[in-house]
């Protein structure tokens, strides 16, 4: 008998909770705000970077390292913060409880609701690299643009992977908007953004490792000077290594932190 | 209940809430935080420019990250707290309410800066040597009050939208840009100094910068110009945020549309 994907019961969980949480987004978020956000987000804090990079060292080359970078990082304000807020979300509009409440499993029901986040980061990455050659002008003359579309697609999972971990211990918290907040930014100082991995005191080193950005921002560089996905293999599988590690482990924190919410009755604490 | 009542009251109701729950600074504080120690990092092979730019810059983003996360979320909390209602029956008006919340932020935005300035000088060893600590601290506080007033007049149009937490992401950043918080605006395209030069951060930044190094030439106008111009940008402020508040204020009443969110 052949089972049909819309009826399989986790995939229609999952597709039901993306098309929910796009519909809810837009319902209070008009689409001409998000608009603003996307070209405007990208432009202002490549800019940033670009003209202290520009003031510290007027040499090309730093410009081009961090116009590259931080066209990678501004992803974080959908893969990281939207998505490290999606319970806390739920708090806030009191549908926690009753979401909780039902017997769907959890993973499908909350990847679901970073569905769009994924997309949107992919589009904000994309942004940054069309100002990065056209407005801070790196040169892509020689860019692999299939590897460098497979390190974009690659990151934007890997990031959503990560912002769910942070999510789940948002479920336990009053709110998530505080770590949000931090790993918003915290990749601009640990993963290799700005200046290289190797500039960071030894000790901190493996928390940028831990970040699925980190390999993000080096793959994309060297896809940008010409490397194929055959050479980029290994750090796209190290990427996504830390991205689907990032899934589990937020998974099992979601179900234990879920536990103890039941437990101590503090769901709708906030 | 007088004006001034009005000012205080919504300035004390403020602080209280914040220390009710002071977590909320890490979300104000973190980013100018972080700008400031990927700055510094940057900055180690560079002498002489350090405090100028990376500290001073990192204290004024640190009082710019608190005024309009304030502003931003002033009715956004009050929106969703179901207490949005009660603020505008009140027969006070609703411009001195905020007013009151946006001056709480600047104290408290102070306490960022100074927050970041001393992990600065502790974490890093970068010591911020002043020339001349009274007009260093005029200047810092009247850059706090341009900001608030810069506040006030974004704060209208958080009345109107229930993006105000877009509105306030994509805001952050253009005034660290525009204002060359952390670098000199001459080095930014020619047409956007006349944007940049319109803000009082701009000139508060630089005051800041002269009373800090007496070598420090900057934009070339001198202390008392600086502080004149952010003394004008405040007043012409807080002029539009009054206004813009009257208009915003009773469009809101007329469309009905103020609790929606």
């Amino acid at each position: 008998m052949a089972i049909v994907l819309g009826d399989w019961p986790p995939f229609r969980i999952f597709w039901s909770s993306a098309k929910f949480a796009f519909k809810a987004l837009f319902s209070w978020l008009r689409p001409e705000m998000w608009l603003m956000q996307l070209f405007t987000l990208p432009l202002f804090q490549m800019a940033f970077f670009v003209y202290l990079s520009r003031f510290v060292n007027p040499g090309a080359a730093g410009v081009a390292f961090i116009a590259v970078g931080n066209a990678l990082q501004v992803a974080s304000f959908s893969s990281i913060f939207a998505v490290c807020n999606i319970t806390s979300e739920e708090k806030w509009q009191g549908t926690l409880t009753p979401l909780i409440a039902t017997p769907a499993s959890r993973f499908p029901l909350f990847v679901g609701r970073a569905m769009f986040q994924i997309l949107n980061s992919m589009a904000t990455i994309v942004v940054g690299f069309v100002y990065a050659s056209f407005v801070f002008g790196v040169d892509m003359s020689g860019t692999d643009f299939v590897a460098l579309a497979v390190v974009i697609l690659i990151t934007s999972l890997a990031m959503t992977g990560f912002g769910l971990m942070l999510g789940s211990v948002g479920l336990y918290l009053r709110t998530a908007m505080i770590i949000a907040n931090i790993f918003l930014f915290i990749g601009l100082l640990v993963c290799g953004v700005n200046f290289p991995v190797t500039a960071l005191p030894t000790w901190l080193q493996p928390l940028s490792y831990a970040i699925p950005m980190t390999y993000g921002t080096i793959a994309a560089r060297a896809a940008i000077q010409g490397s194929s996905i055959a050479e980029l293999s290994p750090l796209i599988l190290q990427e996504i290594g830390a991205g689907a590690g990032s899934l589990v482990v937020g998974y099992l924190l979601f179900l234990g932190f879920e536990a103890l919410a039941r437990r101590r009755g503090t769901f709708e604490e906030f | 209940m007088t004006r001034l009542q009005t000012f205080w009251g919504s300035f004390r109701m403020s602080l209280l809430h914040f220390f009710a729950d002071p977590q909320w600074i890490i979300p104000n504080i973190i980013a100018p935080f972080i700008f400031t120690a990927v700055a510094l990092v940057l900055f180690r092979n560079v002498s002489g420019s350090v405090a100028l730019y990376a500290v001073l810059g990192g204290g004024m983003m640190g009082m710019w990250g608190n005024t309009l996360y304030g502003s931003g979320f002033a009715l956004a909390f009050d929106r969703w707290n179901g207490t949005i209602e009660y603020v505008l029956a009140t027969p006070s008006r609703l411009v001195w309410i905020i007013a009151g919340r946006s001056a709480s932020n600047a104290v408290l935005g102070l306490i960022n800066a100074l927050a970041i300035l001393a992990v600065v000088t502790v974490g890093y060893g970068v010591l911020l040597e002043v020339a001349n600590p009274i007009l260093f601290l005029v200047a810092l506080i009247l850059t706090l009050v341009s900001l608030s007033a810069l506040g006030v007049v974004f704060c209208s149009a958080f009345l109107l939208s229930r993006s105000a937490s877009v509105m306030t992401n994509g805001l952050e950043f253009p005034i660290y840009v525009a204002s060359g918080s952390m670098f000199p605006i001459a080095l930014l395209p020619f047409w956007s100094h006349p944007l940049s030069l319109s803000l009082g951060p701009t000139w508060g930044i630089d005051a800041m910068r002269y009373a800090t190094d007496s070598a420090y030439t900057g934009l070339g106008f001198g202390y008392w110009i600086d502080l004149s111009a952010v003394l004008v940008s405040t007043i012409v402020y807080l002029a539009i945020g009054f206004w813009l508040f009257m208009v915003a204020e009773k469009k809101v009443r007329d469309d009905a549309t103020l609790v929606e969110y």
